[in-house]
């Protein structure tokens, strides 16, 4: 090695003095800690999602909002805390939906960024941040209720009630195409497939539609659909629901309803980048696909109860740096820091147990679509999940429209029982989990 | 219930056809260099890619971008063979951790060129046979069904009627008794991989409007694909093709009939119990098992 270095003209003189400089500079600098200047004004909020891989389209599009969201917040002044502006700063970690790299991220998020709070999407990835929630006791957010337990204090899912709202897209269905009486379904084995499949058989009972098969679970992994729905179309189906499959799933299988003959009812959990599900079947082919994410540069949320600020201008301004890529998630993560923010200046503190009090005081909070409860005991064993209106969207004429808004806890208080019937069916309480 | 076996077996058809197009790729570089190519399904994903750069970014025609899949990720094939496979030659374990790193780097490339999320890639033609009401197969899927069949038959015709094929067997056979009849084992390498990963990217290439492309997508591939090699014998060719139809029937018929988890499961059954009753696959022989 050295017969190496020396042979391009680096001696080994030279060498040990270069690495002498360089392990006096790296101890010097660790001796003497870098000089905040402006730091003490900034609060930094981590995002741990995945933005590679598979499950990439719930995450990294929520990153692309946040960082709209804090530019804007910035503009404006940043965040009032202590009676000093505080300016937003987001740290990414990728997790790769890996609860391994998730642990990691956690803690290098919380250690070595000093972070004040995590966003995740959840699911799979929450059992390895868990213990680090648990030990550290910093404040995180899910987009997943079904993650909620009483065993952790400092887990929010202040936006998404999944699959909870799914409920309500079966609730309109119901009552505005009452001749459908029958439905099949498939999903994703995995952590956010299951709990949606329970959510789904209990609005489809509560809706007097019959199911005329088992759900039917595929791999992760899968790639070819054509099986999965040569089966669901063999019991001649008036439905389709497509729980909560991801995009990458959704996909193929709508475009092989499609090409096996499908012409009937599709009900979905989500439906990221529909145009190109319109283009890869057709627009008469999709209309009609019912799901729950709406594009926001719907007027109906303009209206007065809506809390997400400018949602069309957000739209707009996120489709301009990002085009094509707007998705269900590209708000969620931005309007939970808008109640984090709205906390944070209420309490005049970041600190994690701060923040939560506040957030959750006198158990109601201001949802995105409207004022809600903090609610979820029942369900979650933890009041940590914010539940009030949803909207259900149909693809009307190839554009995604919001037909109304529903209330889940009316739902719920009416079906409670039938979803704690098909939750606990597929060990999906909080104390099966 | 004979319409959904029909169209079960229709299905059925499909997959093995792309199946055996990667598991080929995969037992030719395995037979002629003994390196198992980790970076295979990758080779797939990279196929898929050309097709999104080329037919559904730029427009070229979709049979030419096939081809050119096919010449692209071959050229990768033979860049793998010249940096990592031929200076590890002696050394089996060293080229399959650096096929690892290659997979990882090729879709760290993809992630970087063209995102993470799934890549849009427009139909070819939404024709549809309908044999009956129930009875249907999309021509997108008869393209691959045919082009599947065309590809392993030329292939077959080459390892069989041509001097280089014969080298290439001889080689897989026993490489120090070619190399003393005067093959030369690096050409022998360079033209099993150039074919090996230009299956794959063939494959890659003519299910991209069928699938959902990603720089992840040859992961589940490269399992199928796996598991079809050692059902069908490690290095035998015929095996890797007689092995993709009876996964793709298992996989397929247990899909419809009960659930695509349990299909999983059943597609490792199936290997589990070649392996006990013979041990060297359906078609192979000892001394590459």
């Amino acid at each position: 090695m050295f017969a190496n270095f020396t042979r391009n003209g680096v001696t080994r003189r030279k060498f040990l003095g270069s690495a002498a400089t360089l392990a006096g500079a790296g101890a010097l600098s660790s001796a003497f800690p870098r000089v905040p200047l402006a730091a003490d004004k900034v609060v930094k909020i981590g995002f741990l999602a995945p933005l590679t891989g598979p499950v990439a389209a719930w995450g990294k599009p929520g990153l692309d909002g946040c960082r709209i969201w804090a530019e804007w917040v910035n503009a404006a002044g940043g965040i009032s805390i202590g009676g000093e502006a505080h300016m937003v700063e987001f740290v990414a970690y990728d997790n790769e939906y890996d609860p391994a790299k998730a642990r990691t991220g956690a803690t290098k998020l919380i250690r070595e960024d000093g972070v004040k709070f995590i966003m995740m999407l959840g699911g799979d990835t929450w059992p390895g941040v868990q213990p680090v929630a648990d030990n550290t006791g910093m404040l995180f957010s899910t987009l997943l209720p079904s993650d909620l337990s009483p065993d952790t204090k400092t887990l929010i899912a202040p936006c998404e009630v999944h699959p909870v709202y799914n409920v309500t897209g079966v609730e309109w269905l119901a009552q505005n195409k009452p001749d459908l009486k029958t439905a099949v379904m498939c999903a994703q084995d995995d952590a956010l497939g299951l709990p949606s499949v329970a959510t789904y058989l209990a609005a489809f009972e509560a809706a007097g539609i019959e199911m005329l098969d088992e759900p039917l679970l595929f791999d992760p992994a899968t790639t070819d659909f054509a099986p999965v729905v040569t089966r669901l179309l063999s019991k001649n189906p008036q439905i389709v629901c497509l729980d909560t499959c991801y995009s990458d799933y959704v996909h193929p299988i709508a475009e092989q309803l499609f090409q096996q003959g499908y012409k009937g009812q599709i009900i979905s959990c989500t439906a990221d980048f529909y145009d190109q599900m319109i283009a890869k079947t057709s627009k008469e082919f999709m209309e009609g696909f019912i799901f729950q994410f709406p594009d926001f540069d719907d007027p109906a949320l303009n209206a007065d109860f809506i809390n997400f600020k400018d949602a069309n201008k957000f739209y707009q301004v996120y489709n301009e740096r990002h085009p094509g890529e707007w998705g269900a998630v590209s708000w969620e993560y931005a309007s939970i820091m808008d109640l984090w923010k709205a906390a944070a200046e209420s309490a005049d503190s970041a600190e994690p147990d701060a923040v939560l009090t506040a957030m959750t005081a006198g158990g109601k909070g201001k949802h995105a679509f409207g004022d809600a409860d903090w609610w979820g005991s029942d369900l979650f064993g933890i009041d940590h999940a914010l539940v009030g209106n949803w909207p259900v969207v149909v693809i009307e004429n190839g554009k995604a429209t919001i037909k109304g808004f529903k209330s889940i806890p009316e739902w719920y208080a009416k079906h409670g029982e039938l979803l704690k019937k098909h939750m606990t069916a597929y060990n999906q309480m909080w104390n099966q989990r | 219930m004979l319409e959904l076996l029909v169209q079960t077996g229709l299905n059925a058809l499909y997959s093995a056809s792309y199946i055996s197009l990667v598991a080929v790729g995969l037992v030719l570089i395995f037979g002629v260099m003994g390196i198992v190519n980790f970076a295979h399904g990758e080779l797939f994903m990279v196929g898929a890619y050309v097709v999104v750069a080329l037919y559904s970014q730029n427009e070229v025609p979709f049979v030419l971008t096939v081809a050119i899949g096919l010449i692209f990720v071959g050229c990768i094939g033979l860049l793998m063979e010249r940096t990592m496979f031929r200076p590890l030659r002696d050394n089996p374990l060293g080229g399959l951790v650096a096929s690892i790193g290659f997979l990882m780097i090729l879709q760290a490339l993809a992630s970087m060129t063209f995102g993470v999320r799934m890549a849009f890639v427009p139909p070819v033609t939404q024709d549809v046979i309908e044999f009956t009401d129930k009875i249907r197969l999309p021509v997108q899927r008869l393209y691959v069904i045919i082009a599947a069949f065309g590809f392993l038959t030329a292939l077959w015709l080459f390892l069989t009627r041509t001097r280089f094929g014969w080298a290439l067997r001889a080689s897989a056979q026993d490489p120090e008794a070619a190399s003393l009849q005067g093959i030369s084992i690096t050409q022998t390498a360079r033209i099993a991989m150039f074919i090996g990963a230009g299956l794959a990217g063939v494959a890659g290439a003519l299910t991209a409007p069928l699938i959902s492309v990603n720089p992840h997508m040859g992961h589940s591939v490269i399992i199928a694909a796996f598991i079809v090699v050692i059902v069908g014998g490690v290095g035998s060719l015929e095996g890797a093709v007689v092995a993709s139809a009876a996964y793709a029937i298992v996989h397929t018929f247990v899909t419809t009939f009960y659930d695509g988890v349990l299909a999983d499961i059943t597609g490792l059954l199936l290997m589990l119990i070649v392996l006990i009753i013979k041990p060297t696959g359906l078609f192979g022989t000892a001394d590459r098992a």
